[in-house]
């Protein structure tokens, strides 16, 4: 469970309060009756309202409880400002969906207002709201899924090899690896796998090197920029490798320009991991004898390298 | 310049395979906290110096080809760091100077950097 929390919290958890909450609150002020309260609960068919001042400051909140025990006290006529629930728990329109969860989790009660800066009423939030929330999102990862599924079928740009122009048939690979991971820490692992298959396959130091240097790069740029899954290709022959690293996801928008030595849009925590100095594509040319890349917004990004083996001289 | 000797000058303490601290020699040193630059300047048989202490700092030598790594202005490193440089048979070492003296001490004791201009 936890692992699936950590897997959709960059998804989810980060999500805004202002996204997941009711801007449209039903409010009372203090000075009207707990049965018209009751009234407003049962017309609006909700279970309780904040009680705000007349400039929408948070003083208390009432819910059906507090009707219930009215009724039952006999005290149904009796102001709200005398009977609300004056500690409110709030939620901050900096609070994020992970806040939201925590504080349902914390405390019992059905719903938070949110609040701002100067403690005024900005929207309310319930359970529902955030399975709501949580539904939209959904939607959109699941769009994002279909586009993904749009451009794998879609047979030329996926099928064919960039270099060549002939049909590619990926499932006789020599070599295949998943990039399904979204942690940086993890980039590499495929590139290192290739090198060392490259090596028990007899390819020389040197060649396996060259590839492995590119194939990193390229799996790097994968898992920090494409927001989606990839994979590797290695084809090995007689006297050259061939890989191509693909990715189903937001592509690229300008190629030449992210060709260009220096250009990056890296995020910073990127750059502390010591990536993202805009060197990958000068790197992945350098180290390859034929290079080709080819995207399309939303529609990912293929790379194609070819090392010729036994380059002589060549730096 | 060996290894060991190299080790001591920086007054560094193995994390990983110090059983190789002996055989090791080195002439040329790479120091760069860039991983991309790493990729693309370095060379197998150079000694890397480095400020980031992340397992990519294993996985980009180890990718390179090079042998030993020591992570400047740091005693201790991530045990995910230290178990992927014992796997991959790269000697890991700590020391708590900075880049700039690691390096100075280096080069005044000879050994070069990887191209000179």
């Amino acid at each position: 469970m936890e692992k699936i929390l950590d897997r959709v919290q960059s998804f989810f958890l980060d999500m805004p309060v202002v996204e997941v909450m009711n801007p449209n609150v039903i409010s009372v002020r203090p000075d009207r009756t707990l049965r018209q309260v009751k009234e407003i609960l049962r017309i609006k068919r909700i279970s309780g309202v904040p009680v705000v001042d007349e400039d929408r400051k948070i003083l208390g909140i009432v819910s059906i409880e507090d009707i219930i025990k009215a009724l039952e006290g006999g005290y149904i006529d009796g102001k709200v400002q005398d009977h609300m629930t004056k500690k409110v728990v709030c939620l901050k329109t900096t609070d994020t969906l992970k806040e939201v969860i925590e504080t349902f989790e914390k405390y019992s009660y059905g719903r938070f207002p949110v609040v701002d800066e100067n403690e005024r009423v900005v929207g309310i939030i319930t359970k529902n709201d955030v399975m709501m929330a949580l539904l939209a999102k959904l939607g959109l990862v699941y769009l994002h899924d279909e586009r993904r599924r749009e451009v794998l079928e879609s047979p030329d740009y996926f099928d064919k090899s960039l270099i060549t122009g002939e049909r590619l048939d990926k499932s006789g690979a020599d070599f295949f690896f998943p990039i399904d991971y979204y942690d940086i820490n993890l980039a590499g692992i495929g590139a290192s796998k290739l090198r060392q298959f490259l090596l028990s396959k007899g390819v020389d130091p040197e060649t396996a090197r060259r590839v492995a240097i590119a194939t990193y790069e390229a799996e790097t740029n994968v898992v920090i920029h494409s927001g989606s899954t990839g994979a590797i290709y290695c084809f090995v022959k007689p006297d050259s490798i061939f890989v191509r690293v693909e990715d189903t996801g937001k592509g690229i928008d300008n190629v030449e320009l992210a060709m260009k030595e220096g250009y990056s849009t890296a995020p910073d925590y990127v750059r502390e991991l010591g990536f993202g100095a805009g060197m990958g594509f000068t790197n992945m040319k350098r180290c390859s004898d034929n290079m080709m890349v080819v995207s399309k917004v939303g529609a990912g990004v293929v790379v194609e390298m070819e090392f010729r083996r036994y380059r002589e001289g060549k730096k | 310049m060996k290894l060991s000797e190299i080790l001591k000058e920086l007054k560094a303490k193995v994390l990983a395979n110090v059983q190789k601290v002996e055989e090791l020699q080195f002439e040329l040193v790479a120091a760069s906290d860039l991983m991309s630059e790493v990729l693309a300047i370095a060379k197998p048989g150079v000694l890397l110096i480095t400020g980031l202490c992340t397992p990519q700092v294993v996985r980009t030598a180890d990718v390179v080809g090079i042998q030993a790594v020591v992570i400047v202005r740091r005693e201790t490193l991530p045990s995910e760091t230290i178990e992927m440089a014992q796997a991959s048979g790269i000697v890991l070492a700590a020391t708590k100077m900075s880049m700039f003296e690691a390096c100075g001490r280096l080069y005044v004791k000879g050994l070069k950097p990887i191209w000179e201009v």
